[in-house]
């Protein structure tokens, strides 16, 4: 079996449809301002009028998420071997990421039922592969940090805000699916956590080049400050849990950094925008 | 048959075919039953992604929606034949209901609240279901649950509308007022 995939040979039915990232960002109605949904500033709330169809929305986005996971974690597993090499692992951190796969699978069956839950078909929204794309990386190490480290971090923050959707909603399933998976999303960036420490013991800079790819992955999911830890994020940092799973308390003031610089930026270039007409 | 009037007549941020837009438009509206004399104004802001949609006036009858209501969520940017089917009956079955005595007492639209507006659309999906369109009853179940309440009481309530026809206002108030009775307030 072949190693290091590509994510345009990631295997799916006829359901979905795989929207490429210059598609994504060259929709000329995003780059006038319109593609937040009025999110830039504005909680993801029950009470704002598109709020169900924006939780339908952002929720199956985690659902083809759980399906990149799976396969990010599952190839993880098969890439290396085990070994103390620099292209190595411990085999007991493919036990980690094999463990991750049996709840990356369980969250996607989890997903469907939410699906059936909300009204959700499956593939009823364009797909996009920035998960997988981040756990293709040759590093392993950059892959903890990408991966388990960024976008199950970011995951945190997602469905802890759903959990709160649920809560506030009083949508008892929404808020149950969603308490378990962030439990197991703890986890998986705890496991991120420790690996990242143990593998770059002695090797600071390694260690050095890993957190750097996860603060660009971290920008980029901070898109125009959708994720940070002001008041009106639209998805909040999770502090507690993220604190669990292992980030220090500089590590979350530099994201809430990243997420205002983000936001910043994107305003200056709307700005530009419509300066230049 | 009603005429459709679309505007803009030429979309340059999406990749919506004018002309099936009104044929569609123009299809749904002889099955909802709107006057053949009437003359519906559509306005659309083809500049936005999202789907928010709005029964503007009645007089004359201006329906205004966002392009993300019409596209397929698939293929952004591509008018998706399901989805303006979709607005059209909700928005044309409420304008409907306005150009009729028993609703002469609703608030303007802008007046509802949230349960309201999703009575009403609970109200005007079932029946365009029972037209032979394909809504998602599911979608709006869920929908109608975040507005009146996930209990045994607002599911009752939401079976009750999407199959009922002939309503009036005055139905459609007692309908909230019988999920909320049964509503806990949010928690803080």
């Amino acid at each position: 079996m072949k190693k290091l995939m590509a994510p345009d040979e990631l295997a799916r039915d006829g359901r979905f449809v795989r929207l490429n990232t210059i598609d994504r960002f060259s929709d000329p109605r995003t780059q006038r301002g319109a593609g937040t949904g009025g999110r830039m500033g504005n909680r993801l709330t029950p009470d704002r009028p598109g709020a169900p169809d924006a939780a339908r929305n952002l929720m199956h986005g985690i659902f083809v998420g759980e399906i990149q996971a799976l396969e990010g974690a599952g190839r993880t597993c098969w890439d290396y071997e085990v070994g103390a090499g620099p292209d190595d692992v411990p085999f007991a951190f493919k036990l980690d990421m094999a463990r991750q796969c049996w709840d990356e699978a369980r969250h996607c069956e989890i997903s469907v039922k939410l699906g059936d839950w909300m009204g959700t078909e499956i593939g009823e929204f364009a797909e996009t592969a920035f998960l997988f794309e981040a756990a293709c990386n040759p590093d392993p190490v950059l892959r903890l940090t990408g991966v388990n480290r960024a976008l199950e971090g970011l995951a945190i923050d997602v469905f802890n805000a759903m959990r709160e959707f649920g809560v506030v909603s009083g949508d008892p399933v929404l808020e149950f699916c969603e308490d378990w998976m962030l439990a197991d999303e703890v986890t998986h960036v705890k496991m991120g956590s420790d690996w990242l420490r143990r593998i770059t013991e002695k090797d600071p800079e390694r260690r050095d080049k890993a957190l750097e790819f996860q603060r660009i992955v971290d920008k980029l999911f901070s898109g125009g400050g959708f994720r940070g830890d002001d008041e009106d994020s639209p998805i909040k940092l999770a502090c507690r849990f993220r604190e669990l799973a292992g980030f220090t308390g500089d590590e979350m003031d530099e994201l809430g950094e990243l997420s205002r610089q983000s936001r910043a930026e994107a305003q200056a270039a709307l700005a530009a925008r419509a300066a230049g007409g | 048959m009603a005429r459709l009037v679309v505007i803009p007549e030429t979309f340059t941020m999406v990749n919506f075919d004018h002309a099936r837009l009104v044929e569609l438009a123009e299809e749904v509206a002889g099955r909802v039953g709107i006057p053949a004399d009437l003359e519906v104004r559509v306005e659309i802001d083809e500049g936005s992604p999202l789907g928010r949609t709005k029964l503007a006036s009645v007089d004359p009858v201006t329906l205004w929606m966002q392009g993300g209501a019409l596209e397929n969520p698939k293929v952004p940017r591509t008018l998706s034949d399901r989805s303006v089917r979709d607005v059209f009956a909700r928005l044309l079955f409420r304008a409907n209901d306005r150009l009729a005595p028993g609703f002469a007492e609703a608030p303007p639209d802008d007046d509802l609240t949230l349960q309201q507006h999703t009575a009403w659309d609970t109200y005007a999906v079932g029946r365009s279901e029972r037209l032979g369109y394909n809504p998602s009853r599911q979608r709006r179940l869920y929908h109608f649950r975040n507005r009146h309440g996930f209990s045994d009481v607002a599911d009752a309530v939401f079976d009750r509308l999407w199959s009922a026809d002939g309503l009036s206002w005055a139905d459609l108030e007692a309908a909230c007022a019988e999920t909320a009775a049964g509503r806990e307030p949010a928690p803080a």
